[in-house]
């Protein structure tokens, strides 16, 4: 069953619409991301979903009811801020409950769930606190608690992890993913990371300028980008982009080798012209000239400087081809028939 | 090293005579203070006439006390503040949330409108006001003395700015969660606006337990007058002028507001210092 569902949803202040005839559902239990650079829209879209923003046009179905024309109170949605938005002037347990409060939850229900909630987030030592006592991965927590504590069907995410550093990043994307998973929420999830949005997403809509570029799992987006816009967003180092005449040549740097190659393989040279080691992997660019560069992922260290002649190959069979426009051609290489 | 030294000691110059300037401000200031407390608590016959084993006594209180109703003239003080207080924190926090928070037509042409009314010195009103209770027709009523200061600009101004500086997040949260926009108002505006409440407070208490003009020219009985005028009444020459008995009752008179500025000093200049800061 759908939990959220978005029918041609287009939203305009200017002439340029911000969102343009956007649709897709939220299956009940999946966490969906919403995935784009800065400008593309994606935080509109989630408000018009919260119901902070109306739209220009187009119908909005969370659970089963049409809430187009609902305020955000009615939607049966929780939301968690790129800021947190926790009261300052509440402690931790009032910051938690406050919805239920509103809500007019009796107090013994509001104690338990509280309980059970400060348990699941790891929170119950700090429930008397203010949140400008705590730290940005619990003040995370409060927010997140908050957001469970309501259980309501469908929970918004804005940007919940833009303000943690690398390290906690990683550990509350686990965390978020598992709890997700664990309570059976449905979530849609607003990041500009493509990492969050790969790690942690059963689908990933990726946006640009106001609609949705491509929609699918992960590995679709990362295998098979429709436009040349999700090769060079997807991927870090993204998706070599390599002209060649009325076509663009799109192939992995994972799947770049050295040496001339052989029959049927496509073939280019260059120099170097920077090395990055990662420590499992070290990427290589190779300049092309006016043709710009490849990068190619090498296992492990290599002894390659900046200025060597390389050649480069890699099979078409892995290559993604697309036209002038941008737009993905299917694939008509012969070795796919076989 | 020279040069070093006598830069630090120019500073040092400067910090001193910096210092003696706000004690000679801070004395200045006291000193009526001091004199009245003083004379209060003495004998008439040690007026003008400094003795430090004068001996003390209550007797000017309860003198004062008696020789005039000042149990009713408090009485009407604490309705008339508490009314105007009740008001303006009721009215200007409906008008300052409609202002911050939302769009309508006419909206800042309105608000400069109050604005400036910020410039029109209340003196001038005085007539007018005086003409518009008298065709309510109430004349030496205490709902009078309120009725011109129930919305104040200023008052809508001040929180105004500080619902504006409260960031939208905290708004869309609560809306999420259920509020009503008057529940966003109730629950999170007004909570985050406390230390603005708590000066803008102290300064209307203030204000209005001194306000002496306007109450002179409105009453004129003892069940409607406030503690200012009926203590210029009581200090008028008909009393016959016993500086020591006045003293006492001008303390008596300005002790509670003097009490509340002492118990919340720190969070008032506190909060007007952040208020400056915004």
């Amino acid at each position: 069953m759908a939990q959220v569902a978005l029918d041609a949803v287009t939203k305009s202040w200017t002439e340029v619409p911000a969102v343009k005839s956007v649709s897709f559902v939220v299956p009940e239990g999946q966490l969906v991301a919403i995935l784009g650079p800065s400008g593309c829209g994606k935080s509109t879209l989630l408000r018009l979903i919260a119901g902070l923003e109306e739209p220009t046009s187009g119908r909005i179905e969370i659970a089963g009811r049409d809430v187009t024309g609902l305020p955000p109170s009615e939607r049966r949605i929780a939301m968690v801020f790129q800021s947190y938005a926790l009261f300052p002037h509440l402690s931790v347990a009032e910051n938690i409950v406050f919805g239920l409060k509103v809500r007019r939850v009796g107090r013994a229900e509001r104690e338990q769930r509280l309980a059970k909630v400060a348990d699941i987030v790891e929170l119950a030592p700090y429930l008397d606190r203010k949140p400008a006592q705590l730290s940005g991965g619990q003040r995370q927590r409060v927010a997140l608690a908050r957001a469970i504590i309501a259980e309501q069907p469908v929970c918004l995410m804005d940007e919940p992890l833009s303000n943690l550093d690398a390290q906690l990043r990683h550990e509350m994307r686990v965390e978020i993913r598992a709890l997700q998973q664990r309570l059976g929420m449905t979530m849609v999830y607003v990041t500009h990371d493509q990492t969050e949005a790969m790690t942690m997403a059963d689908t990933v809509i990726l946006m640009k300028g106001g609609s949705i570029e491509q929609l699918g799992p992960p590995a679709a987006l990362y295998e098979r980008p429709e436009t040349t816009f999700v090769a060079s967003f997807v991927g870090a180092p993204p998706m070599n982009l390599v002209p060649d005449g009325d076509v663009t040549r799109g192939i992995r740097p994972e799947h770049v080798r050295l040496g001339p190659g052989g029959a049927g393989d496509v073939a280019r040279r260059g120099t170097v012209a920077s090395v990055e080691y990662l420590g499992a992997d070290t990427i290589v660019s190779v300049s092309q000239g006016e043709h710009g560069r490849i990068a190619a992922r090498l296992a492990g260290a290599t002894t390659l400087k900046t200025g060597d002649m390389l050649d480069l190959h890699w099979s078409p069979a892995q290559e993604s081809l697309f036209d002038r426009a941008g737009r993905r051609i299917a694939r008509r290489t012969p070795e796919l028939a076989v | 090293m020279s040069a070093l030294g006598r830069g630090r000691g120019a500073a040092l110059a400067g910090e001193a005579l910096e210092t003696a300037a706000a004690w000679l401000l801070g004395v200045l200031w006291l000193l009526p203070l001091l004199f009245a407390i003083w004379t209060a608590f003495h004998p008439s016959a040690y007026v003008a006439h400094f003795s430090p084993f004068a001996p003390l006594t209550l007797q000017n209180f309860v003198a004062a006390w008696n020789a005039a109703p000042f149990a009713r003239y408090f009485l009407n003080t604490t309705m008339l503040v508490t009314g105007v207080l009740a008001a303006q924190f009721v009215l200007c926090t409906l008008a300052a949330f409609a202002f911050a928070r939302f769009e309508f037509r006419g909206r800042d042409t309105l608000f400069m409108l109050i604005l400036v009314q910020l410039m029109v010195a209340p003196d001038i009103l005085l007539l007018e006001n005086y003409l518009t209770i008298k065709a309510i027709g109430l004349v030496d009523t205490v709902p009078a003395i309120a009725l011109p200061y129930l919305a104040s600009a200023f008052g809508i101004f001040l929180l105004r700015q500080t619902f504006k500086a409260i960031p939208k997040d905290f708004e869309e949260a609560a809306r999420v969660e259920g509020c009503s926009t008057l529940g966003v108002l109730w629950r999170v505006y007004i909570p985050l606006g406390k230390p603005v409440y708590l000066a803008y407070g102290l300064v209307l208490v203030s204000f209005h337990w001194n306000n002496f003009v306007w109450p002179l020219i409105i009453t004129n009985s003892v069940e409607t007058r406030p503690l200012t005028v009926g203590l210029s009444i009581f200090a008028s020459p008909d009393q016959g002028i016993d500086w020591a008995i006045i003293c006492a009752a001008t303390l008596m008179t300005s002790g509670p507001l003097l009490v509340a500025f002492l118990l919340f000093q720190r969070q008032f200049v506190q909060s007007f210092l952040r208020t400056g800061i915004r």
